[in-house]
């Protein structure tokens, strides 16, 4: 059995990757077989960090052959080394599982020896899961830059979900922070596993090869790429490499280097750009509406209402009328409520009353719609920006003391390769 | 006012609806403490299947999906959830068609607030759940939800350990779900005493390990753990007993 201090190494060393999702795969139980997946996913935990524990999110090995900048197990940083067999990181998950601590496995590697070996292992320890300990568990396994391309399919075919983080949101300093790893050496097996997804997508096939897609991950606020270039970024990833998710994880500085900076980036700006990138995933926005490519998020209204800002003329509308994709633009109203309303309105002309009592939001909301016509918003531009100035206030003081202790150093690495 | 106390099943509650359809205003319950004002008139409510069945009728005729949302939302642990549901169905009567998502009727809001808390319930516990080996090799969990939900959580953890023998014991309701490898049943459960297997100590303490090391200690956030995963849920968790 897998000792306790290997445990913590290695699981302290990838805790700080940001995705924990146990989403999107309906992967169906076998006969005598262990697990399933849960296409909306299950948490199963949560640290006193507010954070979800879904997977068993660990390393097989902390000793890297890398030396990338930011990262805490770069291969000149002295830290606790570890690595463990594929049959102990088996027999962890599967009696984790048992117990129903968890929903699946998250594997990732530092890189030792070379990328071929890790790769190797990691393969091996999720065939081992498929097929002997009979696992049909989520399993979401992190790809290996330069790793062979045949042992990267074997292993796509095995498991739920692959990512390869693209770490830097530019090539130019993808070179100066991580010179070991290439923008092609990330994309293109990114690629590689789209046109496998899409070949047996096309083909009516039957889908193996990672039914719970692709997801990345890019340390913001290390470099000095805009807001607007990150997220152009980001839309031609979800377009051209169809991933379900681009995390982000802002920078703080804890390593000394003088091509990194001194200050972090701060978590509202992660904050804005996940709520940016909601907008682009969900609620039909085009980046080019959001943000202009040299620019920055603003700091003071999430993005939905500065670019409501921005298009005041548009406003108000008619609740009892207008179409669902122009009930998404309105700020404070969510998916949900705009589902909720449309489906409503087909009983009974809405009023306010009846949208408060839906559980509807209107304290940003009451400012871009009428309800039967009546308008309760402020009644000048300047007071809107003010109200709304206000109420982020309040967001942002919230988001901010979720994290903002000093030593929240260690906290914005991405902790895997 | 009439009103109506059955025994807590849903075909003495559907009895009930039976007889208090023609009623102003009435009350039905399963609720024994409830206060009683001056003027109640209290009738207890025999069980009568046939009434029930014209009742399950009559809703599946205007609605055929609304008698799988009330069986489940009469599995609430809240009181009142018999009036709810009485009221639900009234307005679906009234109005010949399914009024599910009519938001507009505070009885709809109220009867899909049961139901959303039931099935949030339902779905935190397919993770909250905790499972710990017996020395015989079955797997025990034992539990104390806000709602009936052990009929609702058997499908998904037979399916999911198809291979395991299990026991989901609901110790405030005194109800247990039993499979066996192959199907499951739901029977009368009192107190249990459990033989540990000779790992579980083990692997729990791994477990604790875990918890404490993906914890990032810099960045606490007390509040919206406790929102996720409320405090009333903890008694079951190994990672939130450390009394070892």
């Amino acid at each position: 059995m897998l000792s306790e201090e290997n445990l913590e190494i290695l699981t302290e060393s990838a805790k700080y990757d940001v995705s924990c999702s146990s989403s999107g795969s309906k992967r169906k139980n076998s006969a005598g077989g262990l697990g399933n997946g849960a296409a909306s996913g299950i948490c199963h935990s949560f640290t006193p960090d507010g954070r979800c524990i879904s997977l068993l999110k660990i390393l097989m090995s902390n000793e890297c052959v890398y030396d990338c900048e930011y990262c805490p197990n770069r291969t000149s940083a002295n830290v606790r080394r570890a690595r463990i067999s594929p049959d102990e990181i088996c027999e962890l998950t599967v009696n984790f599982y048992k117990r129903n601590y968890i929903e699946g496995l998250f594997l990732s590697s530092a890189v030792f020896e070379t990328p071929n070996k890790t790769m190797e292992l990691l393969y091996e320890t999720v065939l081992k899961l498929r097929k002997i300990y009979n696992f049909n568990g989520y399993i979401h396994l992190k790809g290996i830059p330069y790793a062979d391309e045949a042992l990267v399919m074997k292993a796509a075919k095995l498991v739920d979900r692959m990512s390869y983080n693209i770490e830097l949101p530019s090539e130019k300093s993808l070179k100066m922070l991580a010179p070991q790893k290439t923008k092609q050496s990330l994309l293109l097996p990114m690629k590689n596993l789209k046109e496998a997804i899409d070949y047996e997508k096309f083909n009516n096939m039957r889908r193996n090869v990672l039914p719970a897609g692709q997801t990345t991950q890019m340390i913001i606020g290390a470099s000095p790429e805009s807001d607007g270039q990150i997220l152009k970024l980001t839309e031609a990833l979800y377009r051209n490499m169809n991933l379900r998710r681009v995390y982000y994880s802002s920078y703080i500085p804890v390593v000394q280097s003088n091509k990194l900076p001194a200050v972090g980036a701060g978590l509202l700006r992660e904050h804005r750009l996940y709520q940016a990138d909601w907008l682009i995933r969900f609620y039909g926005f085009d980046v080019n509406e959001i943000c202009r490519e040299d620019e920055n998020l603003s700091e003071d209204y999430d993005p939905k209402c500065a670019w409501a800002l921005r298009n005041m003329n548009l406003f108000p509308i008619e609740i009892n009328r207008a179409p669902l994709e122009i009930l998404l633009r309105v700020p404070g109203i969510g998916a949900k409520s705009a589902y909720k309303i449309t489906e409503a309105r087909k009983f009974a002309e809405l009023d306010f009353d009846n949208l408060a009592k839906m559980r509807i939001v209107l304290k940003r909301a009451k400012h871009f719609i009428t309800c039967k016509g009546k308008f309760y918003g402020a009644d000048s531009y300047e007071k809107v920006k003010y109200a709304l100035l206000l109420d982020g206030k309040w967001e942002t003081r919230e988001q901010i003391s979720m994290f903002s202790t000093p030593s929240t150093a260690l906290s914005a690495l991405t902790g895997n390769i | 006012m009439k009103i109506f106390i059955c025994d807590g099943s849903p075909v003495c509650f559907f009895t009930a609806v039976f007889d208090a359809f023609a009623e102003k205003q009435c009350l039905i319950t399963s609720d024994s403490e409830i206060q009683l004002s001056l003027d109640s008139e209290v009738i207890r409510v025999e069980t009568d299947e046939a009434k029930a069945l014209k009742v399950k009728r009559g809703i599946e005729k205007h609605d055929s999906e609304a008698i799988y949302d009330i069986l489940t939302a009469l599995r609430s642990g809240d009181s009142l959830k018999e009036q709810t549901v009485f009221e639900y169905i009234q307005r679906l009567m009234e109005r010949k068609s399914s009024v599910k998502k009519a938001y507009n009727l505070p009885e709809v809001i109220e009867f899909n607030n049961i139901l959303y808390k039931i099935n949030g319930e339902v779905h935190r516990l397919k993770g909250l759940l905790r499972f710990m080996e017996s020395a015989s090799g079955a797997f025990y969990a034992p539990y104390s939800p806000d709602n009936d939900i052990t009929e609702l959580l058997m499908p998904h953890f037979a399916e999911r350990f198809k291979a395991e023998k299990f026991v989901i014991h609901d110790l405030k309701r005194k109800i247990a779900g039993m499979y066996d490898g192959r199907e499951w049943i739901i029977g009368y459960a009192g107190e249990a005493e459990i033989y540990l297997s000779e790992y579980e100590k083990a692997f729990e303490t791994l477990w604790k390990k875990y918890y404490k090391s993906v914890t990032i200690k810099e960045r606490p956030h007390e509040k919206q753990m406790k929102n996720s995963m409320p405090v009333r849920y903890w008694k079951y968790l190994p990672e939130k007993n450390n009394n070892d």
